[in-house]
């Protein structure tokens, strides 16, 4: 009997899920995991072909979340793992751990931050700001961290004015589920900026706008259940009447793209996310001054706030835009230059163009 | 295709479980073989044509020798095998070590090794020679014999099964609830060990990359339960397909972690493989019934060639020579030093067992000594980091899986149970247990990156 039951079971089991995986409607796009997803593979006579069908049917699997439910549960429940695939939990806060500091990456950084400084004049004025990743403020010593200590003296050997923020940022100024910095919290970053590029900090007042689904990038790779949290993003006056000009997407004129907050990633609400370069120009300025910021994705939600303290700022994002691409949009003068980057890309940096 | 895959787990066996069972009793193993071939097609499509050559040249060869009974015919078939063998898997070998020896620049041949030769082909060989020495008549029924050369449970990474041990089942075999139940229990710890244990293992070997002499201390004993899990998962799974279908394949493992000696050791690692040398090779060469001088040759060629199976690098060869010269050794005086002794015997063994594997996954003869001048604190290495604390931290209850689960604790524990009067519930955790183990496997493999089975290489 229960020979029988034990088969029976087993055949179910299979032929439930085959069949499942058959009728089941294919999805072109996963939002919990961010990505696309595989779609059947046409039948090539290769070796390959046995791998992309895996690949298919392994993406398309039934209940496909609920098993990476079911893993990640399992990794740091039953089998006690601290981490499941390098993402760990800790007081609600979903962190990927970044390990072992890549010294030639560091190194890449270091010489395309030269290059990049070989574009500007003598007038131009620069700044480097590290923004240390979630890791740093986890508060444990337990988990792998990058050697901060040697990443922060490489960067100082670039000799430009570095304006460290470790010890004004907390773990609460980070999303608990995504890699990035809460705009909400930084005014103080703003008020830091004011001391090293020289211009007069206002307690200026925002309108809060929030949206309560936000689940971010960790939270797609953690495979775990939890609550979404809320992105915030701050608008008055000044951001409001800001002229954008988006490089790559003429049709949006606004700094903030609100048609983001239902896509994959709504972060990319603070100005487009991904875009290559960025004028945005503030008529309401008391000045003139310009700033030009060199940049990764932390910078999208800090620089809003800054639109009050100068007449124009230009965003590039050197991942996404080379020199000779901008070189006729931009004559560098007398601007301010700040290079923002995070540690992340720091120790990953070979996307970055000269 | 590998065993652990969702294509294989819940399309490949469904359907072919579909139309076996489906159609009448003479029509199965054309099912099988048809299938088969489709199984090593879709993992090596380049090379179907030479797995269905070694058939039909091994079965016509197998009839010429019983027919004629001429050992030229034997030697013949043996050649085509062996050189079938060399060419695939070791000709680019040898261009190197020419290469370096002469100082010459002679091109590699553009080629991979297809899947499981090294399998197929020693099943082929021990086939031969048997049907040569009158073991057995050569299979005559050529359906019946391509489906014992490529069935796809052994076809690539073994248990090495001889013809002898499936050829009435080849014929005549019944599948019942109970022996089908059978292969689902060993179909299903295989995959557990394969997916939640070997893989889990290697992830963790994986991430050690900042040396310590804890590390390197750790790192061969890791890659043991690994290769362990891996393989002998292996060969649960193809017994355990094997009897889903009514066949009976010999055991390949029998807990050689929990081994009293290396002699004892080979008696249960790669069951398959070591009788496999032991009757085509050493036993022909003589066996122990020669002079001490020649008897030593006689290991020493064994496990030169079992060393050398496993893989066309150096490493292997040492890895089989350093086996070769253990067994010597215990044969010689060391066993019986080992018998008295309670404890000792075991910690030697697995000594002995995990720096093997140090040689076995190390990629030149330079990684080995740096490995060994880590162990004995020879480096600049710190005796332990951050790295290895972590890791062992996350991995704790893992290992500790997979070191009762390398013994027969658990096995002996449930015998034990079953004596009692909480049989019941054994019984009816049973089939709940199964089904769980199906899950998570599943859920292991939705989230893991493609895992291809170690053995695979050889």
């Amino acid at each position: 009997m229960k020979n029988k039951i034990i088969t029976l079971s087993f055949l179910l089991y299979i032929f439930l899920f085959a069949f499942l995986g058959i009728i089941i409607k294919d999805k072109e796009i996963s939002y919990e995991e961010r990505r696309t997803l595989s779609l059947f593979p046409q039948f090539r006579y290769d070796s390959t072909y046995i791998n992309k069908l895996e690949k298919y049917v392994l993406e398309q699997f039934p209940f496909r979340n609920t098993f990476r439910n079911i893993k990640g549960n399992f990794s740091y429940k039953v089998l006690n793992k601290l981490d499941n695939n390098n993402i760990y939990l800790k007081d609600n806060y979903i962190y990927k751990m970044e390990y072992r500091v890549n010294e030639k990456s560091i190194d890449y950084f270091v010489k395309n931050i030269n290059k990049l400084r070989s574009l500007l004049t003598e007038n131009n004025k620069t700044y480097i700001m590290i923004i240390p990743d979630k890791n740093y403020y986890n508060g444990e010593d337990l988990f792998l961290n990058i050697d901060y200590d040697y990443l922060y003296e490489e960067i100082n050997k670039l000799n430009i004015s570095n304006i460290d923020i470790r010890n004004i940022l907390t773990k609460e100024d980070y999303y608990e589920t995504d890699t990035h910095w809460r705009q909400e919290s930084l005014d103080k970053v703003v008020k830091e900026l004011s001391k090293e590029l020289n211009f007069s900090y206002q307690n200026v007042s925002y309108e809060k706008h929030s949206y309560n689904n936000f689940y971010g990038v960790y939270y797609s790779e953690a495979g775990i259940k939890r609550k979404p949290e809320t992105l915030t993003f701050l608008t008055n006056e000044v951001i409001n009447k800001a002229k954008v000009n988006y490089l790559e997407n003429s049709q949006l004129q606004t700094v903030y793209n609100i048609n983001k907050l239902g896509g994959f990633d709504p972060y990319e609400v603070y100005l487009d996310g991904a875009s290559a370069y960025i004028e945005i120009t503030n008529d309401m300025a008391q000045n003139n001054r310009e700033l030009v910021v060199f940049r990764d994705s932390f910078a999208s939600s800090l620089t809003p706030l800054l639109i009050n303290y100068y007449h124009k700022i230009t965003l590039i994002d050197n991942r996404y835009i080379s020199s000779n691409d901008y070189k006729n949009l931009i004559n560098f003068d007398n601007q301010d230059v700040l290079f923002i980057y995070s540690t992340l890309v720091i120790n990953s940096s070979y996307s970055l163009k000269g | 295709m590998i065993f652990s895959s969702a294509v294989f787990i819940y399309y490949f066996l469904p359907i072919l479980f579909l139309c076996y069972f489906l159609v009448p009793k003479k029509l199965k193993n054309f099912v099988l073989l048809l299938f088969s071939l489709l199984f090593y097609t879709l993992g090596e499509p380049e090379y179907i044509l030479v797995l269905l050559l070694s058939c039909l040249i091994n079965y016509f060869f197998g009839l010429l020798i019983e027919k004629k009974g001429k050992k030229r015919y034997l030697i013949i078939a043996i050649l085509y095998n062996t050189l079938q063998l060399i060419f695939f898997k070791y000709t680019n070998f040898f261009i190197d070590n020419i290469n370096l020896l002469f100082n010459i620049n002679a091109q590699k041949i553009p080629i991979k090794m297809p899947i499981g030769i090294s399998f197929f082909t020693f099943q082929a060989l021990g086939y031969v020679i048997d049907v040569y020495r009158k073991r057995y008549k050569a299979e005559r029924n050529l359906l019946n014999f391509m489906t014992y050369l490529s069935m796809f449970p052994q076809l690539i990474a073994g248990p090495i099964v001889r013809y002898s041990d499936i050829s009435k089942e080849l014929k005549e075999r019944k599948v019942t609830f109970d022996t089908f139940a059978m292969g689902i229990r060993r179909f299903i710890f295989g995959l557990a060990k394969k997916v939640l244990l070997a893989n889990t293992l290697g992830e963790l070997l994986k991430y050690l990359v900042s040396s310590s002499v804890l590390t390197s201390i750790l790192k061969p004993i890791i890659f043991t339960f690994q290769i362990y899990f891996d393989f002998s998962g292996y060969s649960d799974m193809a017994i355990g397909l094997g009897r889903m279908f009514g066949f009976t394949f010999l055991e390949n493992f029998n807990y050689p972690l929990i081994a009293s000696s290396i002699t004892d050791f080979w008696r249960r690692w790669h069951i398959s493989l070591s009788s496999w040398f032991r009757d085509y090779i050493y036993i022909p060469l003589g066996g122990n019934r020669v002079k001490k001088i020649r008897w030593i040759f006689n290991i020493m060629v064994v496990w030169f060639l079992t060393g050398f199976w496993h893989g066309a690098s150096w490493n292997f060869i040492l890895w089989g020579l350093y086996f070769g010269a253990i067994l010597i050794t215990e044969k010689l005086f060391l066993a019986k030093y080992l018998e008295k002794t309670k404890v000792l015997k075991y910690i030697y063994t697995l000594i002995i067992i995990f720096f093997s594997f140090l040689i076995f996954s190390s990629n030149s003869l330079g990684d080995i000594t740096s490995e060994l001048k880590i162990i004995f604190g020879l480096s600049k290495a710190p005796l332990i980091n951050k790295e290895i604390i972590y890791y062992l931290r996350s991995y704790l209850v893992i290992i500790i899986i997979s070191v009762i689960g390398s013994t027969p604790i658990i096995k002996k524990i449930i015998i034990k149970i079953k004596e009692t009067k909480f049989k019941k519930i054994i019984d009816i955790m049973e089939p709940i247990t199964y089904i769980m183990l199906l899950v998570l496997i599943t859920a292991f493999l939705i989230d893991e990156s493609f895992n291809p089975f170690l053995y695979f290489r050889f």
